[in-house]
């Protein structure tokens, strides 16, 4: 009993490496690139981290289920065009608009979920149709051309303050709050990471895999709807583009941070550490006046280098349990 | 998918036949889906059968069979290989430095930009066989890192004097208006149903996609077979590369960034699964062939080019609907 425990404390903060790398390059960067503390610097990541923390979020959700989501970018690149069209085109209000664009991008959610959960075909090959009908739509109705008139309140609200806190912290902040309050305190949540484990035991313990299914799908599409809102308050404008290159980040933080692909295990603070890591990847890059070109590449080294240490973690620690059962004479 | 509950001998000789049905009602059913949607193209845009438009046709058809043709040989496994493009796009450009940069004869520059495909491959299936972990988080890993060391290494510089030569490649005709390149992609796809028909290593790579387990204790040897299946995934993105370098008679290292959803379309609706196991080579030909002709069709009808993208969605989700429902009815009907 005793052991059990200290090895679920271990795989709780199975974050503490990565967390370490982090904080590492911080010092580093701070010493090397006098730029890097600034007031500035910081608030450019910050804006970065607003919207990709939130994509992560909507990733590591159907991560957890077992499946993808090809179709978080596509879906916040729709709701953040349609959000920007109607507050230019029919003058709605900025509230409004931001909830019938997370309606609608709970609408997505909910379609790609229920295509998954009753027709059998493959999660995989359902967001990936649905990412190609929803950018298609979001091309076909803009024909590419972005919404520029975005209300003065809109983009106020996005560099205000609550309390001493700027919203652009708060809004990650709270998303990674929601969704791990979600993930591991909320029943539907809970079963979320059941099925991801066993579908086939969560099944027979009277969880609807159907249901989470739904669930999951509906929950990612509204942060991917959340992350298109956030993105148009960032960059001012309702860009087509927003959402076409968040697939690479999007998995990237959630397997950097500890989660399996196979599902039933995921890690909110690992994740939002690892895209506090992707960003200072690029922030370092560009501190140091590297080639753009470097950041493909050097993403590409920080995801292998991630996952084959995760892995050989895993490894370990399984061979240390077997030890131990062995050792026992169990 | 299909577990025929057989009692007898006489039995299994019929499951194969069965079977056979099966797998040509898909094929079939593609095959009048694309003879459809053709009559109904060309009556309504009379440009269809154009001699230009059907050189553009297949030239656009023969290059798109080979990037799903690469997608599929890692999907017999199982696998995935996001870094199609990311190899293709490496493959365009060691080509173009290869003829221009070095200025080397023309099939000595293919084959190294044959080879470089093919090493990435391999190395992704290395790091997959080595590490144990899911092809897709590596090949995701490897699309960033190849397109990077790409960019890097090339600053990001197209190779446009490629000799006039090569460039004959791309415009050759056959039969009036048919793109010669149709060609590379017969042979390719000749040989992929010698390879996946008849080879050990062919039979070897579906059996580690069916239940790597079971092949492993029939003495698979399944490490070996999923790396072959990743090498040759991408050497069949580095055929896709140079045949696309031949058509812009450059090479650019902007091509390949949206190969991944043709590379997936192809395959998936011509019925290849994706838990692996089984591939239709016809299959994703048809696939290949419904996805170029609704793309030019579309593009024909002046339904405008931002909207191709959502009908390929509908298309692939109707396509693998049908499948599926017609999967669902021969079981309910007793045929498998």
């Amino acid at each position: 009993m005793k052991k059990f425990n200290f090895s679920s404390l271990l795989a709780k903060a199975d974050w503490l490496p990565i967390l370490g790398v982090t904080v590492l390059s911080i010092i580093i960067l701070s010493f090397i690139a006098p730029a890097f503390l600034t007031r500035t610097n910081l608030f450019v990541m910050l804006r970065i981290l607003s919207v990709t923390a939130i994509v992560a979020m909507a990733q590591m959700i159907v991560i957890g289920l077992g499946q993808m989501n090809l179709a978080v970018g596509a879906i916040g690149g729709l709701v953040a065009i349609l959000f920007g069209g109607m507050m230019e085109v029919y003058g709605i209000s900025v509230p409004l608009a931001a909830l019938i664009g997370l309606l609608i991008g709970i609408a997505c959610g909910f379609i790609n979920g229920a295509l998954i959960a009753f027709t059998g075909i493959n999660g995989f090959i359902v967001t990936l149709a649905t990412m190609s009908i929803y950018t298609g739509l979001n091309y076909g109705i803009t024909e590419s051309i972005p919404f520029y008139h975005m209300p003065e309140q809109l983009i106020a609200w996005y560099d205000s303050y609550l309390g001493p806190i700027p919203n652009i912290v708060f809004i990650p902040l709270v998303t990674a709050t929601l969704v791990a309050l979600f993930l591991f305190r909320h029943p539907w949540g809970r079963y979320i990471l059941a099925v991801g484990g066993n579908p086939a035991a969560a099944e027979l313990s009277g969880i609807s895999v159907r249901k989470t299914t739904l669930v999951a799908h509906t929950v990612s599409g509204t942060l991917g709807a959340l992350a298109g809102v956030v993105s148009v308050a960032r960059l001012g404008t309702a860009e087509p583009t927003i959402g076409a290159v968040w697939l690479l980040p999007s998995f990237a933080a959630p397997v950097i941070g500890g989660a399996v692909l196979a599902g039933g295990h995921v890690s909110v603070v690992g994740t939002m550490i690892a895209v506090v890591m992707i960003l200072l990847l690029e922030n370092g890059l560009f501190i140091a006046r590297t080639n753009p070109y470097y950041m493909d590449f050097f993403l590409g080294l920080l995801i292998l280098a991630a996952v084959v240490f995760n892995r050989w973690r895993t490894i370990k620690s399984e061979k240390k349990e077997a030890a131990v059962v062995i050792g026992e004479k169990v | 998918m299909s577990e025929a509950t057989t009692t007898g001998p006489p039995q299994a000789a019929k499951f194969d036949y069965v079977a056979f049905i099966i797998r040509a009602a898909n094929v079939g059913g593609l095959a009048i889906i694309i003879l459809l949607l053709s009559t109904i193209i060309a009556s309504l845009a009379p440009g269809f059968l154009s001699p230009f438009n059907l050189f553009a046709l297949t030239r656009n058809l023969a290059i798109d069979t080979v990037i799903g043709f690469a997608m599929m040989v890692v999907l017999a496994c199982g696998h995935f290989n996001l870094a199609v493009g990311s190899i293709g796009v490496s493959a365009i450009m060691a080509t173009g430095y290869l003829l221009e940069g070095l200025g080397l004869p023309i099939p000595v520059s293919i084959l190294g930009g044959l080879a470089t495909g093919a090493f990435m491959g391999w190395m992704n299936g290395m790091l997959v066989v080595k590490t144990g972990i899911h092809s897709f988080v590596i090949t995701l890993a490897t699309a960033s890192l190849f397109f990077g060391l790409m960019l890097i290494l090339t600053k990001a510089e197209a190779f446009r004097n490629l000799p006039a030569a090569f460039n004959v490649l791309g415009k050759q005709r056959f039969w009036g208006p048919y793109s010669s390149m149709l060609f590379v992609t017969g042979f390719v796809a000749a040989a992929l149903l010698i390879l996946f028909k008849y080879s050990v290593i062919g039979r070897q790579i579906l059996a580690s996609g069916a239940n790597p387990l079971a092949a492993e204790m029939s003495g698979a040897p399944v490490k070996r077979a999923i790396i072959v299946a990743h090498t040759l995934s991408g050497l069949l993105a580095g055929v896709a590369g140079v045949m696309v370098t031949a058509r812009l008679a450059a090479a650019l290292p902007s091509v390949g960034a949206d190969w991944l959803l043709p590379s997936f379309l192809a395959p998936l609706l011509g019925g290849t699964l994706l838990i692996g196991g089984y591939v239709s080579v016809i299959g994703t030909l048809l696939g290949a062939i419904l996805v170029t002709i609704l793309q030019n069709g579309l593009v024909l009808l002046k339904v405008g080019s931002f909207w191709v993208q959502f009908y390929m969605g509908i298309t692939l989700l109707i396509a693998v609907g049908l499948d599926r429902w017609r999967s669902y009815y021969a079981q309910r009907i007793g045929l498998t």
